[in-house]
């Protein structure tokens, strides 16, 4: 019985990874593009900063909680969507205050 | 009698304020125009790493001016070395006679500008005045310490990007009133005359409270 658990938790796994999708979010400009992104959880989101200077992605959601620190230009970090069901939070750029990127968890 | 020494006290004063704004002018025309602009204006084909200060929109008083003059920006808290200490090339009457020429020829209202702005910002009621120091720190070290670093000295992290070319200011010895300093934080440096957005505006992120207690965490921590 534990064993077909085991293997129904292996299962489930292993389907939601091969359904995580990659959402790419642009820092350029200093401005996130897209600044709505509507995802699941398990899903990525990759954040690419594409202007000539340095930027930061951060969120204080409960859930969600990041901050990818100062990122150099032309490179890519990428965090992973937790927690349970539906929610809502911003990511902000620390150093540009205009930056706003609005996530939709579904 | 009496109306008679005060008629000479009157004049005497405003000979001397005239001839202190001539000499100003002379020695402004002279010396700072090449980079500032003969009308406060920097000249745009002045390709310095940090470009001159606007000084039709700048927030200083005529007192800070008078102290930039005499010891350079460097001095005061500016990362950059562009704008140089005049005090050995000029002596203090000199100086002071810059600075009153600036503040008449360029921004005569300076001061009334800045309580006018600070006035019709949001006043912190009671309740929240005990919270905004502990607030102030938080949002200073989120935001703030990127740039001005953690112990506001103007070495964040981002100076050491140089990508980034910014030059924040070194808190501890910057010149700026608090309300001048929130009033750079709400509307940022280039409204007052900085030649790029290095110092953004924080207004649409944060509210007056917010940008207040900053200040205040500011002023209490590192202001020496």
């Amino acid at each position: 019985m534990t064993k077909n658990f085991q293997m129904l938790f292996l299962l489930t796994t292993i389907i939601g990874t091969l359904n995580a999708a990659d959402h790419l979010v642009d820092q350029k400009g200093k401005t996130f593009i897209p600044h709505t992104l509507i995802v699941k959880v398990g899903d990525t989101i990759t954040f690419r900063n594409s202007d000539p200077f340095a930027h930061n992605a951060y969120t204080d959601d409960e859930v969600n909680e990041f901050d990818i620190g100062m990122q150099a230009a032309g490179t890519d970090t990428t965090i992973t969507i937790k927690g349970k069901g539906e929610g809502h939070f911003n990511v902000e750029c620390a150093i540009h205050p205009n930056m706003l990127v609005e996530v939709t968890v579904k | 009698m009496r109306y008679f020494f005060l008629f000479i006290s009157l004049f005497s004063s405003l000979y001397s304020l005239d001839k202190s704004y001539e000499e100003g002018k002379k020695i402004y025309e002279r010396t700072c125009a090449s980079c500032h602009g003969i009308n406060g204006i920097p000249n745009p084909e002045i390709k310095f790493i940090v470009s001159p200060r606007n000084l039709s929109k700048s927030i200083l008083t005529e007192e800070q001016n008078y102290h930039i003059i005499k010891d350079g920006s460097h001095f005061w808290g500016s990362s950059a070395d562009i704008m140089p200490a005049f005090k050995t090339l000029y002596n203090d009457y000199q100086m002071r006679s810059i600075a009153f020429y600036i503040k008449e020829a360029f921004n005569p209202n300076v001061d009334t500008k800045v309580k006018e702005l600070y006035a019709i910002s949001d006043s912190i009621p009671k309740e929240k005045q005990e919270k905004m120091l502990t607030h102030g720190k938080k949002i200073y070290m989120r935001n703030c310490s990127w740039c001005h670093g953690a112990t506001g000295e103007g070495d964040g992290e981002a100076t050491r990007h140089p990508e980034l070319s910014i030059f924040p200011y070194n808190l501890k010895k910057a010149l700026l009133t608090n309300e001048q300093m929130f009033l750079y934080a709400k509307y940022g440096g280039q409204f007052w005359g900085t030649h790029k957005d290095d110092m953004p505006s924080w207004s649409r992120k944060y509210d007056d409270y917010t940008l207040k207690s900053v200040i205040r965490y500011i002023d209490e921590t590192f202001k020496q």
